[in-house]
């Protein structure tokens, strides 16, 4: 057990750099742009030259980039992102776009494992039938198709021809859809969520069936099948426990790229989650909401790898940590 | 009959090889490998898939009735038209005759698809081999790093470096933008695969007499390991054109590509607007996309598994 915090510890530790690297890089690259006060110029019509002076001091823009880097991470130390370049404080930009993500990201990554892993399992054990080629050719579509571009498809079926469900956003603005403002929210998730499992899904698929394939030629399940164990407890017990480490780290990782939202199916469906934010603030290049957003988003990731380190360990006894 | 002789003459090469020097037979490994890419179908339609498709990129010029990004039909009143003889996909509000785009498309996302990678597998292949032969502190910084890499967002990353680089770097410059971005970030993926392929070779005889030969630590490395880890890095490299091809059209979808070249994702974005009464603007590029991808990913399972020799029964 003090391994384990030992362990954590030192990951933690190891995060302060990285984290320094990214937000540092992100804070050159974002300011290599051109001067953000003349960006926020050209939102307004007619700036007196002393408003312009006070924006300029409000984002010390007159000082070196190393000291507007130490500023804006003194700020950070006191849980303040700063403010957006239109006015309000990036925090409360953010804040209520993770949970919208979430809301997004958390069921299509339970319903891809819960949905994917049975059927990859499937498919590996019936190698070269027909169910599982057409398996294997359904998930080979999941994962060469542009996420975004299946979701367009999608609301010019459903939304566009069908009318059947709404076209974008996380809620009703102008209609309520199905009744209440619940099933409201059930209607706006069903066409990115059940993009977003497929596209997983196909990639679950496919790693489970591979791994599985290989597993299922060990020797041990050799032995495991000629010592009369049944055919459900060989596949379930021995063979999926091994095939299944690497979905871990898969996992880990998908949630982790997922905090970044899928930003091209987000922008699809007008989903106001992160990714669809970073993309309109890149393309305004509000510099603030930039690098808080990828800010956040690397915090995110980092905590989604350790989690998963954790749980490997916890699934793979030689998988030792510390 | 015809069949028959081949295979005759094929055994007799092998035959011959083996009674020559080791080097020979080096290369019957990918007669064997081609052999048995043959016999795969989904295979072999990727690789026709993917011939078909640079054909096309080749040949876009003149295959496409008009110019890249050309508004012509909107001079002539055709704009906006369901597909026709005249224009077989379509013509867009803006007027563009998306078959032209869609082969246009084809040229400027395997340029980048194919350059980016070739960047990936000349950085990744360095940047591995040194993590992979070099023990101690060194090797550990770059898994480091390389790890980094792994961690780090890296689509918003690109994103921000494409719109900020747009603006900086002189128009025209889009696309080779576009694919050096791609390929710088990577190369982690490329130097996973030959890291793990050198702790293996590494401690392979062979490595041992070249080095009791007298042969300096590059030279092994770059002479004697290097080469053969290729069959892992050419396998990930075609399944990483697949993916490249798929972050293009998503960076061009969302509008940092470049606005001067025919791309798929860029007429995709044309279309959503008029998404209502236009359907086959977003259709026929993404269409393009996804087969393009396939063959790839088809072209890439194949050789998977032809060249990998541990699934060899």
């Amino acid at each position: 057990m003090a391994n384990l915090t030992i362990y954590v510890v030192r990951r933690i530790l190891f995060m302060i750099p990285v984290f320094l690297g990214v937000s540092i890089l992100t804070f050159i690259i974002s300011n290599a742009a051109g001067d953000p006060i003349a960006l926020i110029r050209q939102g307004l019509r007619s700036v007196s030259p002393e408003v312009l002076e006070a924006l300029r001091a409000y984002y010390h823009v007159n000082e070196p980039l190393y000291m507007r880097y130490l500023y804006w991470l003194w700020n950070l130390l006191h849980l303040d992102l700063g403010r957006s370049l239109s006015g309000s404080p990036v925090l409360t930009i953010i804040g209520p776009l993770i949970p919208t993500t979430l809301e997004l990201q958390i069921p299509a990554l339970i319903l891809a494992v819960l949905i994917g892993v049975p059927i990859g399992i499937y498919s590996a054990r019936h190698q070269y039938s027909k169910r599982d080629v057409s398996i294997t050719t359904f998930a080979l579509f999941g994962y060469s198709m542009p996420t975004f571009w299946l979701g367009l498809m999608m609301i010019i079926v459903f939304s566009l021809y069908l009318g059947w469900l709404p076209s974008g956003g996380a809620a009703g603005i102008t209609r309520i859809w199905w009744g209440s403002e619940f099933a409201d929210r059930i209607a706006h998730l069903i066409m990115p969520l059940s993009v977003l499992t497929y596209i997983q899904l196909a990639t679950f698929v496919r790693l489970i069936r591979g791994n599985m394939l290989q597993t299922l030629r060990e020797d041990y399940i050799l032995a495991a099948r000629s010592c009369g164990l049944k055919e459900r407890t060989v596949v379930y017990k021995h063979a999926l426990r091994n095939a299944i480490t690497p979905i871990v780290t898969i996992l880990g990782l998908g949630f982790g790229s997922s905090l970044a939202g899928a930003p091209g199916l987000e922008t699809a469906f007008n989903w106001p989650g992160l990714g669809y934010q970073f993309v309109r603030a890149t393309f305004s290049l509000d510099i603030p909401q930039i690098v808080g957003i990828t800010v956040v988003i690397t915090i995110m990731l980092m905590i989604a790898n350790i989690v998963t380190d954790l749980f490997y360990g916890l699934i793979d006894p030689r998988v030792r940590l510390g | 009959m015809h069949i028959r002789r081949k295979a005759k003459t094929e055994n007799a090469t092998t035959e011959k090889q083996e009674t020559t020097s080791t080097r020979r037979r080096g290369a019957s490994q990918w007669a064997v490998g081609w052999r048995r890419f043959k016999r795969n179908k989904a295979g072999l339609a990727g690789l026709f898939i993917v011939l078909f498709y640079v054909f096309i990129a080749l040949t876009s010029q003149w295959l496409a009735p008009y110019p890249p990004r050309s508004f012509l039909s909107l001079v002539q009143g055709e704009n906006g038209e369901p597909p026709s003889w005249k224009h077989p996909f379509g013509t867009s509000k803006a007027g563009l005759d998306i078959f032209s785009e869609v082969l246009h498309g084809a040229r400027g996302d395997l340029y980048v698809g194919v350059g980016a990678t070739i960047v990936t597998v000349i950085i990744g292949l360095a940047i591995g081999a040194i993590a992979g032969y070099l023990r101690g502190g060194s090797g550990d910084f770059i898994l480091m790093i390389t790890q980094v890499f792994y961690t780090i967002p890296l689509l918003p990353l690109i994103l921000l470096f494409a719109r900020v680089f747009m603006i900086l770097v002189a128009q025209g410059f889009g696309l080779t933008l576009i694919l050096l971005l791609l390929g710088f970030f990577g190369w982690p993926t490329i130097s996973f695969v030959v890291r793990g392929e050198i702790l293996r070779i590494r401690e392979l005889d062979f490595v041992k007499a070249s080095q009791a030969l007298g042969a300096s630590r590059w030279r092994v490395i770059f002479r004697h390991i290097v080469p053969n880890t290729l069959t892992p890095v050419i396998i990930t490299a075609t399944l990483l054109i697949a993916g490249n091809i798929l972050t293009e059209v998503v960076i061009s979808f969302l509008g940092f590509g470049d606005a001067n070249t025919s791309t798929w994702g860029i007429t995709i974005q044309e279309g959503i607007t008029y998404m209502r009464t236009e359907w086959w603007t977003p259709v026929f590029p993404g269409l393009a996309t996804l087969f393009a991808v396939l063959g790839f990913n088809l072209l890439g399972d194949g050789l998977s598994d032809a060249l990998n020799p541990r699934l060899r029964d």
